[in-house]
């Protein structure tokens, strides 16, 4: 079953045509239950906008999104009981304690006071519940987030830059609460800046680019295990433009190892041919696993406009 | 019910723990106390200046008319900061539709128009407790009950123009330097223009929303044998009497008002992403 489902989700601020912006054009997506899915793009790409209409801040202009199969405001008001979410920067009561602070989202999302010093623990926080919101360190208030969004246990959880800001030590502390979590069943959706991060924790990702779904689907696929190829020869720049010319090649980049190429078949005798029949002699051949870095770089900034989906 | 009173904690426990919800709370009550207290410590001093309810009503109440300023600044604290932390689109994302986190803050509007209204009864009936000698019959005449209910309607009316510019600027100090500005400056300005113009344009002017509560808490107009009294001295110095106003009209004028700026509230609050 889908824990989020978006078809055509369309968000434009704005009614007047030539001031509005269109910050979500028309993306459809899935997540399924127990995926951990990482939502990435580059900032004002709308990733938070498609997360504010996910979690009912923002409305839609058009399009459709199902949380758990249910759609429509009543659906989606029983649905978001089963979701827990924090947007952009952690957001409390300054003035309150950690503890309070989450007496307050408890008594929204209607659970006991036993639930917050079980999360409150799970975090690490336990120690400092009593002090106010506002004397907390960047990480202590990011914890605090996630604790709130796990009070009612929820079966998705919804993440937008939970590590936004921390240092090393606060990274790997979210990055193992997220695996925590994970390993309980619960599906996370994650947007991030950190793709490191996002490549070691997600099964699943999607990269939104100027509010367009560029490439989404299983974390293997997007980064295009067994069709990139390393090569090198003599001649890199002989090389570089032959490749470029190649009609199998759908991208072709330089790295410091070599030329890396995406090939639409992993067809690698054709290429040999082709090179040596262009003069060019290879002196290393081999498949080549991008990173989801190099995958968001070249989705993000390339010519890519046109909607890849890769489906899993 | 069980969401009303989950609203109702939830309300109590952001109020509560707010700093300047208790200054507040603390400023109305020192001011409501100190004509009480004046009036106590002369009561002990001379036998003849007796302090007692319900005859001391007017005492008791006149100084709490300055509450509806309170309560409007107040409703403009602990709203509009929910906008500018982002606590409101918390509120939303752990469960809160819109328009219970609206409704949350309507009963904020009535518990803070409760507790403004007690303070003053509170300090009155303890002022009769402590000071020598006795009222006439009773607790509380229709007149003073009218003079009461006329400080709830301003209450009510100043809250939800505090509650409105909250929603709609979600910034405390825009929405406070609004409402003084309207409150000090617009309405006195509008008053002037409009009480230069035809018979009808001064009547607007008599129900603009400061000159209603103004005129609600005014004992004047809740009292008719005091506005008897006033004229008689105004005669005397050859002015002309004041009108006896129309409560009934001006509680009209309140409720719609306050109707008015509760129902944009809501249909900011519906319209508006978070």
């Amino acid at each position: 079953m889908h824990a989020i489902q978006t078809l055509d989700l369309t968000k434009r601020y704005g009614s007047r045509p030539a001031k509005s912006v269109l910050a979500v054009d028309r993306i459809s997506f899935a997540v399924e239950q127990g995926q951990v899915f990482g939502f990435l793009g580059p900032n004002g790409s709308g990733k938070t906008t498609t997360i504010g209409m996910l979690v009912g801040t923002i409305k839609p202009t058009d399009g459709s999104f199902k949380l758990f199969g249910a759609s429509g405001p009543k659906g989606l008001f029983g649905a978001r009981a089963r979701v827990g979410a924090t947007l952009e920067t952690p957001n409390f009561y300054p003035y309150m304690s950690g503890r309070d602070n989450l007496r307050v989202a408890a008594a929204v999302k209607g659970v006991g006071q036993p639930r917050i010093g079980e999360c409150l623990d799970l975090v690490g926080l336990s120690n400092r519940a009593k002090h106010r919101f506002k004397t907390y360190s960047l990480g202590m208030k990011q914890r605090l987030a996630l604790a709130a969004t796990m009070l009612n246990d929820p079966e998705l959880i919804v993440l937008d830059e939970p590590a936004n800001g921390l240092d090393p030590q606060g990274i790997r502390e979210i990055r193992e609460i997220i695996h925590i979590l994970a390993d309980r069943g619960k599906t996370i959706f994650l947007s991030s800046h950190l793709l490191a991060e996002v490549e070691r924790t997600c099964s699943h990702v999607a990269i939104i680019r100027k509010g367009r779904i560029v490439t989404w689907g299983a974390v293997a696929d997007v980064v295009g295990e067994g069709s990139a190829v390393l090569l090198r020869a003599d001649d890199t720049e002989a090389l570089a433009d032959s490749m470029e010319a190649y009609p199998d090649a759908t991208s072709v980049r330089r790295t410091d190892d070599g030329l890396v190429a995406t090939l639409d078949s992993g067809d690698l005798a054709s290429v040999t041919r082709y090179l040596a029949g262009n003069g060019i002699y290879l002196s290393h051949l081999a498949p080549y696993r991008p990173s989801l870095e190099e995958v968001f770089i070249d989705v993000t900034q390339g010519a890519v406009d046109s909607m890849t989906e890769i489906v899993s | 019910m069980k969401i009303l009173r989950v609203l109702l904690r939830i309300e109590w426990l952001k109020a509560v723990r707010r700093r300047a919800f208790w200054v507040a709370v603390a400023a109305f009550t020192a001011f409501t106390s100190l004509p009480v207290i004046e009036r106590v410590r002369g009561a002990h001093s001379n036998p003849n200046a007796v302090f007692a309810l319900p005859e001391s009503w007017p005492v008791v109440l006149g100084t709490a008319g300055i509450g509806p300023l309170f309560i409007a600044a107040l409703m403009i604290l602990l709203v509009a900061q929910e906008f500018s932390w982002r606590t409101a689109r918390q509120n939303v994302i752990d469960g809160l539709s819109k328009e219970r986190f609206y409704a949350g803050k309507v009963m904020l509007l009535a518990g803070l128009v409760l507790l403004f209204t007690s303070a003053p009864v509170l300090i009155g009936v303890g002022g009769t407790m402590l000071s020598p000698g006795e009222g006439g019959p009773g607790f509380i005449r229709a007149s003073d009950f009218g003079y009461i209910s006329g400080l709830v309607l301003g209450m009510l009316l100043f809250g939800s123009a505090g509650l409105m510019l909250s929603v709609h600027l979600r910034s405390s100090g825009a929405s406070l330097g609004i409402l003084f500005l309207y409150l000090f400056v617009e309405e006195g300005v509008a008053m002037l223009m409009l009480g230069t113009g035809r018979e009808s344009l001064r009547n607007v002017a008599e129900f603009l929303p400061f000159n209603v509560v103004e005129d609600l808490g005014d004992d004047l107009v809740h009292y008719p044998d005091v506005l008897a009294e006033v004229n008689a001295e105004r005669a005397e110095a050859g002015l002309a009497p004041l009108e006896f106003l129309d409560v009934e009209m001006l509680a009209v004028a309140a409720l719609a008002y306050t109707a008015f700026f509760l129902g944009l509230s809501l249909l900011n609050m519906r319209r508006r992403d978070l």
